[in-house]
């Protein structure tokens, strides 16, 4: 699953803009496991696809890997803490932990040296992928949920 | 969670340091030809949808952008004179110089095959890489002026860092003042700003800049950059605030040329000057507005 995470992340969405921005379709995979697996696992799960996407950006390698664990940790915290699971939750989850994300970023790009990400540029790309991630939250949640399944076998992950 | 941050760290770290023993940029490499002719495939099948839902979302922007390109048309008619005036002081200023010119260099022709994989780099990927003789921080252009430099390149791909990423800064010459400044991006669909022009320089508008090659810059002297659309001094500045429009259309670009030049090949090489004066005519008078 992490292969067609990668092709649909560098082949398929840098294709489908929306006002110039892209769905991150590995951030929302790492969401989705700190949904879906709980924060240690999500973390886990959320480190690997960060790592997988700075395979093919031009800024420190692990920047995203740091970023995607620190999101599913903290996604996998919040959802242990819900007791009733409406729909919504999930869409909701999503679209802020993605903002949330990208800030985290961008703030940790800044303090690596990397300034050239700050910029008016931070706020369409949370706006926008915000409300993608919420639309794709469902799928995606329960995507890994298959992936993760009832044996909670992490190999399933890279089917 | 506390070994999988510090891991994080011990990698940004690695990478920054450039102390990965070149394992980081072998797996960044490895991934980026392993995935090359996916990104092929899909760059084929889904560009003319990301065209039109670009279109969709930017149809103000579309009419507005078809309206000032018949102002720039009929500007563009009325400015041959101007550009032919514009290269030969150029050309003496290059002979001046004695600085390379592109016309000397080496080039290989690449397509674009795949847009930025990130929501914050103004990058582009081409179909030519290693095997093909490119190196980091070769220039590429296109028929219109610079588009970026390679920041990364493996056996079959290379990665162009656009002249429009905040990251990406160019030394130029603006061809009739001869003042020299620094343009650096701002950003996707944003104008360059360019620092280090002194007040009481004038500037006129749609003025032509072009690379300095001084410093022992990566970018040969000569390229079009853009023109000039604003030059403003706030009171008590030192400096003027002047915002370039790039003279490539970054957000179209098809096919780009590598310069086959690094700075050390440039070091080396005896300097030439060339008086192409019909060559540096048409380049001038390509640049768009």
């Amino acid at each position: 699953m992490l292969l067609l995470a990668v092709v649909l992340h560098t082949a398929v969405l840098p294709q489908l803009r929306i006002f110039g921005v892209a769905a991150d379709v590995l951030l929302l995979l790492a969401i989705a496991a700190g949904v879906a697996a709980g924060p240690e696992r999500g973390a886990a799960v959320g480190f690997g696809c960060g790592l997988l996407a700075d395979c093919f950006l031009q800024t420190p390698f692990g920047l995203s890997g740091l970023t995607f664990a620190l999101v599913a940790y903290g996604v996998g915290t919040f959802q242990t803490g819900v007791l009733h699971s409406a729909w919504w939750i999930p869409a909701l989850t999503a679209a802020v932990a993605s903002a949330i994300g990208i800030v985290t970023y961008v703030g940790l790009g800044v303090v690596v040296g990397q300034e050239q990400l700050l910029s008016m540029r931070v706020v369409e790309v949370v706006g926008v992928v915000a409300v993608l991630h919420a639309l794709l939250a469902p799928l995606a949640v329960r995507a890994m949920r298959w992936a993760i399944a009832a044996d909670g076998v992490p190999g399933l992950l890279l089917r | 969670m506390v070994f999988l941050v510090l891991l994080s760290i011990t990698l940004i770290t690695l990478d920054f340091r450039g102390d990965g023993g070149g394992i980081i940029d072998g797996l960044r490499d490895g991934a980026s030809d392993a995935l090359a002719p996916v990104r092929n495939v899909a760059d084929d099948v889904l560009s003319p949808v990301g065209d039109g839902l670009q279109g969709v979302t930017g149809y103000g922007s579309l009419e507005d952008e078809n309206a000032s390109l018949r102002d720039r048309i009929a500007e563009l008619e009325g400015d041959v004179l101007e550009s032919e005036a514009a290269a030969e002081e150029l050309d003496e200023a290059l002979e001046l110089l004695g600085v390379d010119f592109i016309g000397d260099i080496p080039t290989v022709a690449a397509r674009v095959v795949a847009a930025p994989v990130s929501n914050f780099e103004q990058t582009i990927e081409l179909d030519r890489g290693r095997d093909d003789g490119i190196e980091v921080d070769m220039p590429v252009v296109s028929g219109a002026g610079l588009v970026g430099r390679v920041v990364q390149v493996s056996g079959s791909r290379a990665v162009v860092r656009l002249v429009t990423d905040p990251g990406s800064s160019v030394g130029i010459r603006f061809v009739t003042s001869n003042e020299v400044g620094v343009a650096e991006g701002e950003g996707a669909d944003r104008e360059l700003s360019v620092g280090f022009v002194e007040v009481g320089v004038e500037l006129r508008r749609r003025e032509l800049a072009v690379t300095s090659g001084l410093n022992d810059s990566v970018f040969p002297a000569g390229i079009p950059v853009g023109r000039v659309t604003s030059a403003e001094t706030a009171t008590g500045e030192l400096q003027q605030d002047v915002s370039i429009r790039p003279a490539a259309d970054l957000d179209h670009l098809r096919f780009v040329r590598v310069l086959l030049r690094t700075r050390s090949s440039a070091s080396a090489a005896p300097s030439t000057t060339t008086s192409t004066t019909a060559t540096t005519a048409t380049t001038a008078t390509t640049v768009a507005p």
